[in-house]
């Protein structure tokens, strides 16, 4: 992100900060955003969205736009696009190759929106028409802006563009309709249709939040392809600082509207100078990291920008802050002489080497009184002995007949100890919600047997023993909006389930004051209702209710997924936390490697509803043995530019294939990177017969004939053009 | 089971806190902003509410009742002495009109509310249990919406049931045959709401909680569709209005010595030429009431759809140029 160099000076008027940008602009930037400013009505008053955003994009060049969300990331794109309703308000300047957009009709927008300015959304189930092929969907892309292009011409740059983004034989999937294909193959082909009519500008808004680690591995590689391809400057936003950390070549970091922090990517991981990015890179936690510390969490919410704030819009949530922080919004101001890292913070200058840590006094490690006991002297809370869940697949009309059988969860056996983090990883569709859901049914009619606290339910499963069980085992969920009653107050979701048992009203009433220290919340809060919290503290709502009974296992379904960085730190530390207060043990599912791996203590993967890998989380991740645990340790991205560019990546091919279509002996071998590179005499092996867990080290245990087999060239990936 | 609905005063208190927090909006507060929001609207409920007012004093400005006849003015046009003119039997038509409002509304009313709360219970249980219950009373409510409810209104009222109809009034019996027929589509529609509703977590949460089914219909799927409900009773007041109106035009609805709006506008519909008085006040009465509930529907449906774009835009004003903070302190909406 090259700016415009003349010093910023904030007594100079708009109008003139204006015009010596577009006189000096650098003629070289495709984009460049000038003082942008939106603004939106709501029924609490008019919110100023956007509140002044200046930066150039170079071609070919990758900028990113981190902030959490509210923090007017998404908007910005919108402004620029033109999509924004018209009750929006929007001022500055966006010009594009030296013209000005803002202010432009819907009509005249419409030459550049797919043409020169090009944008992925984040959401790639519902951004393609249900109704119409894909290929239909390209070729409408390329007729809206190439009216005279033969109908020829327009199928073979489908094609091309199909292969481009590797989708396989692109002939014949032309004709295929979205919902054909999985989440990853539809960004893929919405990154075609991005592509399409060679874009000055790629705009990527959140392009692979949606989606699997794996498969993210692969999209971002077919952004970075397309952007090569191109020569395209690529805009790129996300909240999670992993995947611009390999991407982008300059970030900006947003907050309350307006950017804190700029600078090369370098700069701002391994030298922050505002303390909200110093934050936000500390409150992630490393998937390659085994030493333990707690995370750094920012208190507090986002300012509400309907009130312009009078002083620095952090200071509030800063624990640096000090009066003179209060008194005027700080400009961006160049860190280091010379170079173009910028931050918006007046202590930038003392902020050189400072530890997040340290600046935002995280909390120490809590250790539970379980951590002395060695595993096997503790008592087991939950025992799964080869669960199994088929669904029979049906087909016809009239006479449905069975054609097959979904093996959702197939022989699953583990147990937990007492104050230990279990964690089942693996991609969507493997089949560990299935899992949970099977361990909450806690059925006699269930195939394989589930003990909870000594309850099982081939013995037990009447009304009583369901009782006591549901005492013993609580659940939080994944979407803390979804799973509080809108219309129920703190109070009320929290004595439901007190209420239940029959616990008597001044009881409740003080278990509910307990609760809501517990978990961190101000007691006076009860009479809330949840629309009046946010996403963080909503979860903590999520998790008193599911501590109300004081079960001894929680079952922790993604719980910090649908949770901005800030926030998810300190959910995780009070999770931490509680784990250690309360003895609790936990049973969490979650598709994010680096929270497992701070929080675990044991970890078993899954894939196509059977265990791979199991075992101690360090022993699991530091030496992974089985060839899908270390393709999904490469893909996760890591906030380190350094090591991102460096770092070896196995892409696998394609996507989870169809239960339907798993193969006879080993499921993995379809998409496995050793399977291939294997010689086809020993290829046979995995084919035909199917590999059973055994012990690599003390408390690892993995199902594979050739853990130590050579990985396949093509399905590895090392950067090197940086 | 302890209540918690009972009202806490130190509840109350917090509850008035929130709402004077410029941040923090009671629900009910902005539903009431953006209906208000809604001219129309505004105006329907204004005449509905004075129709209904009309309905229940009237008889207070008129020194005639539905029962005394003029023998000395008999289907006379409006003048000083019969403000709306008199009905051939020299009954006057004001006070006819006030009674025959009253009755409509009170059938329009009670119908509207009772059947969309038979639909809430049915369709939320049905979604609830699923399965067999579900198949079960699915049968039930298709074979309902199939029975010829024209029939049966008219065997109910007239002929064949002479006992019930002395034991009840003939605007009771019909309010309980309208009912009978009036809820199966509200109670579908609920059925998939609450179908989808079933998928959110909290429904599961609650599930998986070890609370009963009974509670979590009650307490957990019906509140969660209010919105919906509400747009509901007004769409059944106007139905029950029209579907009273229309089988007293035919004569199976309300029986003279019973008045209703249908009853008025049936007897004079015959001699609309020769008294056209007769047949227009109560036809303008109706009009007004099933207009003046479809404006509000329009402004009701503004209210409670989130998605609705009645919240007004961000004005343009002097906010142009980022300095001046003229434009953040503006009012908002219109």
């Amino acid at each position: 992100m090259t700016s415009n160099t003349t010093a910023r000076d904030t007594a100079q008027s708009t109008a003139e900060r204006l015009r010596v940008a577009g006189l000096h602009a650098p003629t070289d930037a495709v984009l460049s955003v000038r003082d942008l400013n939106v603004r939106f009505n709501t029924e609490n008053g008019v919110v100023h969205a956007v509140r002044g955003i200046d930066f150039d994009v170079l071609p070919g060049k990758t900028l990113g736009i981190v902030g959490e969300s509210g923090s007017g990331k998404s908007v910005t794109s919108m402004a620029i696009m033109g999509l924004l309703p018209p009750t929006a308000e929007i001022s500055g300047s966006v010009r594009l190759k030296g013209k000005e957009l803002l202010g432009l009709s819907d009509k005249a927008m419409c030459n550049y929106r797919g043409n020169d300015l090009a944008m992925v959304f984040q959401d790639p189930l519902s951004s393609l028409t249900p109704v119409y092929t894909v290929g239909t969907q390209i070729v409408e892309a390329l007729t809206v802006h190439n009216p005279t292009m033969s109908k020829q011409a327009k199928e073979a740059r489908a094609v091309e563009l199909l292969g481009l983004v590797g989708i396989p034989s692109p002939k014949d999937r032309l004709k295929a309709f979205p919902h054909e294909f999985s989440g990853g193959m539809r960004q893929r082909v919405m990154i075609a249709i991005a592509i399409a009519n060679d874009p000055r500008v790629l705009i990527a808004d959140e392009p692979t939040t949606a989606l699997d680690v794996t498969i993210q591995a692969q999209v971002l590689e077919v952004l970075h392809a397309a952007q090569e391809e191109t020569g395209a400057a690529v805009v790129m936003i996300t909240h999670d600082l992993g995947v611009v950390a390999g991407m982008a070549d300059d970030i900006m970091v947003m907050y309350a509207g307006r950017p804190v922090e700029t600078g090369s990517v370098d700069d701002i991981y391994y030298s922050p100078r505002m303390p909200y990015t110093m934050g936000l890179l500390g409150a992630v936690p490393r998937v390659d990291v085994a030493e333990k510390t707690s995370l750094v969490p920012i208190e507090g919410i986002p300012p509400n920008l309907t009130n312009p704030p009078t002083g620095c819009s952090f200071a509030p949530r800063c624990p640096l802050a000090s009066e003179a922080c209060l008194d005027g919004e700080p400009d961006l101001r160049t860190v280091v002489p010379g170079t173009e890292h910028r931050a918006a913070c007046i202590k930038s200058e003392a902020l050189a080497d400072v530890d997040a840590h340290a600046v935002f006094a995280a909390p120490a490690v809590p250790v539970s009184r379980f951590d002395r006991l060695p595993r096997h002297e503790r008592k087991t809370v939950l025992e799964l002995r080869d669960v199994k869940k088929h669904f029979p697949l049906m087909k016809g009309a009239l006479l449905k007949r069975r054609i097959g059988t979904v093996k959702a969860v197939d022989g699953l056996s583990f147990d937990i100890r007492e104050g230990e983090c279990f964690s089942i990883v693996g991609e969507s569709g493997c089949g560990k919600t299935t899992t949970l859901l099977e361990i909450m049914e806690f059925h006699k009619d269930q195939d394989g047997e589930v003990v909870i606290g000594g309850l099982s339910n081939k013995h037990a499963a009447d009304a009583k023993a369901k009782g006591a069980m549901r005492r013993e085992l609580q659940m939080v969920f994944q979407d803390p909006t979804g799973a509080l009653d809108p219309r129920f107050t703190v109070y009320e979701v929290l004595a439901e389930p007190m209420e239940n048992l029959g616990m008597s009203r001044p009881a409740i009433r003080k278990r509910i004051m307990e609760l809501m220290e517990l978990v961190g919340l101000q007691a006076d809060h009860v009479n809330r209702f949840p629309n009046q919290f946010s996403g963080g503290q909503r979860q903590r709502i999520g998790i008193a209710r599911a501590l109300a009974v004081n079960p001894r296992l929680v079952v922790l379904d993604e719980p910090v997924s649908a949770l901005d960085v800030s926030v998810q730190a300190g959910v995780i530390n009070l999770l931490d936390k509680l784990r250690a207060e309360l003895g609790l043990s936990y049973l969490m599912v979650a598709h994010d490697l680096s929270v497992v791996r701070h929080i675990s203590n044991r970890v078993a993967v899954m894939y196509l509803g059977k265990i791979v890998e199991i075992g101690d989380v360090d022993a699991v991740f530091d030496n992974p043995r089985h060839p899908y645990t270390r393709a999904l340790l490469s893909a996760i991205p890591v906030p380190d530019p350094e090591l991102e560019r460096t770092r070896e990546r196995i892409i696998l091919q394609g996507d989870l294939p169809s239960p339907l279509e798993a193969p006879a002996g080993c499921n993995f071998a379809t998409r496995c990177p050793v399977f291939a590179a294997l010689p086809p005499a020993k290829q046979e092996k995995c084919l035909t017969l199917e590999p059973v867990l055994e012990p690599a080290a003390t408390d690892q245990q993995f199902a594979c004939f050739y853990p130590d087999g050579e990985l396949d060239a093509d399905m590895v990936v090392v950067h090197e053009n940086h | 089971m302890t209540n918690l609905n009972t009202i806490d005063p130190a509840a109350v208190l917090d509850e008035g806190k929130i709402e004077s927090d410029d941040v923090v909006i009671g629900k009910s507060r902005i539903i009431l902003r953006r209906f208000l929001r809604n001219r129309t609207a505004v105006a329907g409920l204004v005449i509905f509410l004075s129709l209904t007012l009309l309905s229940f004093i009237g008889g207070f400005f008129s020194s005639w009742d539905k029962e005394t006849i003029d023998p000395f003015n008999i289907g006379v046009p409006p003048s000083a002495e019969h403000l709306l003119g008199t009905s051939q039997a020299g009954i006057d038509l004001y006070a006819l009109t006030v009674e025959g409002t009253r009755v409509s509304i009170l059938i329009g009313v009670v119908v509207g509310l009772v059947s969309v709360l038979i639909a809430a219970v049915y369709g939320c249980t049905m979604a609830y249990f699923g399965r067999k219950v579900d198949k079960v009373m699915l049968f039930i409510l298709e074979a309902l919406i199939m029975m010829p409810a024209l029939l049966v209104v008219a065997v109910a009222t007239s002929g064949g049931a002479n006992g019930l109809k002395n034991a009840v009034p003939s605007w009771l019996l019909l309010i309980i045959v309208l009912l009978v027929f009036s809820w199966m589509g509200t109670a579908r529609l609920i059925r998939s709401l609450s179908l989808s509703l079933m998928q959110r977590d909290f429904v599961k949460a609650a599930q998986y909680m070890g609370i009963p089914p009974r509670r979590i219909v009650w307490r957990h799927l019906v509140p969660n569709i209010g919105s919906l409900l509400v747009l509901e009773v007004t769409r059944g007041v106007t139905g029950a209005i029209l579907a009273e109106v229309a089988f007293s035009f035919i004569g199976i609805g309300i029986k003279v010595p019973d008045v209703s709006l249908g009853v008025l506008i049936g007897q004079s519909t015959s001699q609309v030429s020769t008294f056209p008085w007769m047949f227009w006040a109560p036809l303008i009465v109706m009009f007004l009431l099933t207009g003046s509930l479809a404006m509000m529907n329009d402004g009701l449906r503004d209210a409670f759809d989130p998605s609705s774009s009645s919240v007004g835009r961000a004005k343009r004003s002097n906010a142009r140029t980022g300095k001046t903070l003229t434009g953040k302190t503006q009012k908002k909406n219109k």
